[in-house]
């Protein structure tokens, strides 16, 4: 699973890696290609290099980090002209003086990394042989052409040039001819260290990705969360850095939320409005993060690896694919009881299941779908509206209207009892009052009718 | 020989030159522009690369434009590779740098895409002949002139066309100087009123500080400022639509066409008794297609027109044969054309 495959996840990914500041082109692409990693030890390496760059900016002088990032954005793609080297293939002036300017500037961003205590962070290959291959003068200036010194007849030919110009047409031909040996011969010699400049590429593009990711940690106030084997995963004050930058628009304030799943099932109940979708998202959010080795939006949190992750927010109509609302949430969650089936640690996120169909049927297959799930090695979180038995799952509410507002913070309940505040809250917004009322009565109605069959 | 007919002050026909070149070198920047092809825009160029004090100021060349093939598809007339002398620095796609004939040292390879490759900048260490062919876009233009000022580079020189298939403005460079000539028109009269005409459009005045700051970084639709400076994207209007109507337009200052200026909005506008009296602001003058009876008639009627950015017109320069091989007097051109505009015409080949 590549970080391109899921930039678009419903969870809003591309919101956090919009706001990553990198330097070039090159390591955004490099990021995006990137694999989801699921083994602790991968992603305990990838923490420790990040932890080391949150060090540096909270420590280094401004400057040299501006320094250093200036130096970042010089980095360009050239995997093609790698790939030419690699297959001998003669490497014109444009191709050389590209791993010339790789060369000179991987030098000079290791000098900074050592200079920073940095250079056991992330490995970059001494290149220094390279540098004096393609800067024969050694002025350690990043242009290039064929220089004079690689060939005394070479020079003598751009002298005689220099003096007669009306030569120079045949001169040129000749000097052609001289210069596609020498760009021969320095391919032939840098090929040996194809490895290496390869290497310095990637190495580049990793400390401008760390350095990015420790810079959002510190904006963002995210944290770098510590692994659990044991299958649950905790969040201390979670947010979801989306709605919190729009509530801060609007001059007020995201109240976090913490919360904590094991691999059972965890139900999340409550009022319209409370943010059980919001929550879904940022769980969401938070398990990619990890796992791709950003920070996480909390001040604290517990992960636990998944191979696979699902998401699914209501109303995923596929019009492409034909499908209703309905049909096409169907199938989503097929894939996931199918997935249960393997052995696999999966993370699956249902926001309100079966919510477009009528409500007796549609608690009928919540209930059934906590029970098909629940007995599997698999971590499902999901929101609802109906009502569900007690002891199915582990179940959260959102607290819901508290003396007038909303509050977010999720408390634990026995039961899968949803509140009834719908009317409440549909009333706060300012709804019609003929509308409300009258379901009001409705509300009475039916509730006498079911103390008189009893 | 190249000899120059100053008509301006034909008094002081012996420091016509002198003052052309000085008046280049207080700028950063200059872009040269043909009116139509075959105006001279090649010849000017070389004409400048030829004078400039490379002693004094490092110079850098490039040009805007699709342009690609060594002889021109249109009129099949061949398009001249560009002479640079030894120690000019130059902007061209990295196709064209592939088949340069001189020797030169590469010192960047920039991000700016073209057709034919990217965009690279090298040093002449040889005099020769190079095609140019650099950034295709205003931006990847305004990039590239601003990295090669990390170069040192003094003064930057942009072969720019004013085709309607270009998307970079010659108008980022701080001067500018206009070819014209029979290639435009082979009827004196109309070449001088159409010269006239665009050399009008390119010395229409900037629109105030604030309404630059606050307007340049749109780069399409059409916005309005109210009486009170504040910005407002007009809805569902384009320059195209039958009536140019919208709420709050009793409050009007100030509209923005960040596209192209064309009669008929002029002309509703002018219908519009709440609007007829607005400044009119627009990008640059390559954004201008409108006829001269309708822009005065605008302004006729209370109207102010106003540009985001401008450039200083140095100089005009004519090509008087057109490429059938039609010839105009070239004297009574120059000075026909100099009464008309107010500023020096030089027939730069003329012998």
């Amino acid at each position: 699973m590549q970080l391109k495959n899921v930039i678009d996840s419903p969870c809003e990914l591309r919101f956090m890696l919009d706001k990553l500041d990198l330097q070039s082109g090159f390591a955004r692409r490099w990021l995006l290609d990137s694999s989801m990693m699921t083994s602790a030890a991968e992603i305990e390496a990838s923490h420790d290099v990040t932890r080391r760059f949150v060090q540096f900016v909270n420590n280094v002088d401004r400057t040299h980090q501006t320094t250093l990032l200036f130096r970042l954005q010089g980095v360009k793609d050239i995997r093609t002209t790698i790939k030419n080297l690699r297959q001998m293939a003669t490497l014109d002036d444009i191709e050389l003086f590209e791993v010339k300017h790789l060369s000179i500037l991987a030098a000079e961003v290791k000098k900074m990394l050592q200079e920073h205590g940095l250079i056991d962070a992330v490995h970059i290959p001494c290149l220094e042989d390279v540098i004096k291959i393609l800067d024969p003068d050694g002025t350690q200036i990043a242009s290039f052409y064929i220089y004079d010194s690689y060939c005394t007849e070479l020079k003598d030919l751009r002298k005689r040039m220099r003096q007669q110009p009306e030569q120079q047409e045949e001169l040129l031909v000749k000097a052609a001819e001289i210069e596609e040996t020498v760009r021969h011969d320095l391919t032939k010699k840098l090929h040996a260290y194809v490895d290496d400049i390869e290497q310095a590429l990637v190495a580049l593009a990793a400390v401008d990705i760390n350095l990015a990711r420790a810079r959002q940690i510190i904006d963002e106030e995210l944290c770098l969360p510590t692994i659990t084997n044991d299958g649950t995963s905790c969040y201390t004050a979670m947010f979801n850095p989306q709605v919190k930058d729009a509530l801060a628009r609007r001059g007020k304030a995201f109240q976090p939320v913490d919360i904590c799943y094991a691999d059972s099932p965890t139900l999340i109940t409550g009022a319209n409005m409370g943010g059980k979708t919001v929550v879904l998202k940022t769980l969401t959010l938070c398990q990619y993060l990890f796992q791709f080795g950003f920070g996480v939006p909390a001040s604290a949190a517990t992960i636990a690896i998944k191979d696979e992750i699902y998401f699914f927010i209501g109303d995923e109509q596929s019009i492409e694919r034909g499908l209703s609302s309905f049909a096409a949430e169907m199938k989503n969650i097929d894939a996931v009881i199918k997935a249960s089936r393997e052995n696999r640690k999966i993370l699956a996120l249902i926001d309100e299941p079966a919510r477009t169909t009528n409500p007796t049927e549609g608690t009928a297959l919540v209930q059934a779908l906590l029970k098909v799930l629940g007995n599997k090695q698999m971590s499902l979180v999901m929101t609802t509206h109906y009502d569900i038995e007690p002891g199915t799952a582990h179940c959260l509410r959102v607290k819901g209207f508290d003396n007038g507002s909303m509050n977010y913070s999720l408390v634990e309940v026995d039961d899968g009892e949803v509140p009834h505040e719908a009317l409440t809250i549909a009333q706060s917004l300012g709804i019609d009052s003929e509308w409300i009322s009258l379901a009001r009565e409705e509300l009475e109605k039916s509730s006498k009718e079911k103390i008189l069959y009893k | 020989m190249v000899m120059v007919n100053f008509h301006h002050h034909p008094a002081e026909d012996g420091c016509a030159i002198v003052t052309f070149i000085d008046e280049i070198l207080k700028c950063d920047s200059l872009s040269i522009v043909g009116l139509q092809k075959n105006t001279g825009k090649t010849e000017c160029l070389k004409y400048v690369l030829a004078r400039l004090p490379l002693e004094q100021k490092k110079v850098a060349v490039t040009s805007i434009g699709i342009d690609g093939e060594t002889t021109d598809q249109v009129t099949r007339t061949q398009k001249p590779e560009i002479v640079l002398r030894e120690g000019m620095y130059f902007g061209t796609s990295e196709a064209h740098y592939r088949q340069r004939r001189l020797v030169s040292e590469l010192i960047d390879v920039s991000d700016e895409s073209t057709s034919l490759g990217r965009v690279v900048t090298a040093l002449a260490l040889t005099q020769g002949k190079i095609l140019l062919s650099g950034p295709s876009s205003t931006q990847g233009l305004r990039r590239w002139m601003r990295d090669t000022r990390r170069h040192d580079i003094d003064l930057v020189i942009i072969d720019g066309a004013l085709s309607r298939l270009s998307l970079a403005s010659p108008a980022v460079s701080q001067s500018m100087i206009l070819a014209t000539g029979a290639a435009y028109s082979i009827n004196m009269t109309q070449l001088v009123q159409r010269t006239a005409f665009v050399v009008d459009l390119i010395n229409i005045g900037l629109t105030r500080e604030s309404n630059i700051a606050l307007l340049s970084p749109l780069e399409s639709g059409m916005w309005w400022i109210d009486s009170d400076g504040l910005l407002h994207e007009m809805q569902a209007v384009t320059s195209l639509s039958q009536q140019v109507e919208f709420n709050g337009m009793e409050q009007c200052a100030t509209i923005y066409v960040a596209g192209a200026l064309v009669d008929s909005f002029l002309e509703r506008l002018r219908k519009n008794k709440h609007l007829r009296n607005v400044e009119l602001v627009v990008r640059d003058f390559t954004k201008f297609f409108v006829s001269p009876q309708q822009l005065r008639l605008f302004e006729k009627m209370g109207g102010t027109i106003k540009v985001l950015q401008r450039s200083k017109l140095i100089a005009v320069t004519v090509n008087p044969t057109s490429p059938a091989g039609y010839v105009l007097d070239s004297e009574v051109l120059c000075d026909k054309l100099s009464q008309a505009i107010n500023l020096p015409v030089y027939d730069l080949l003329k012998n």
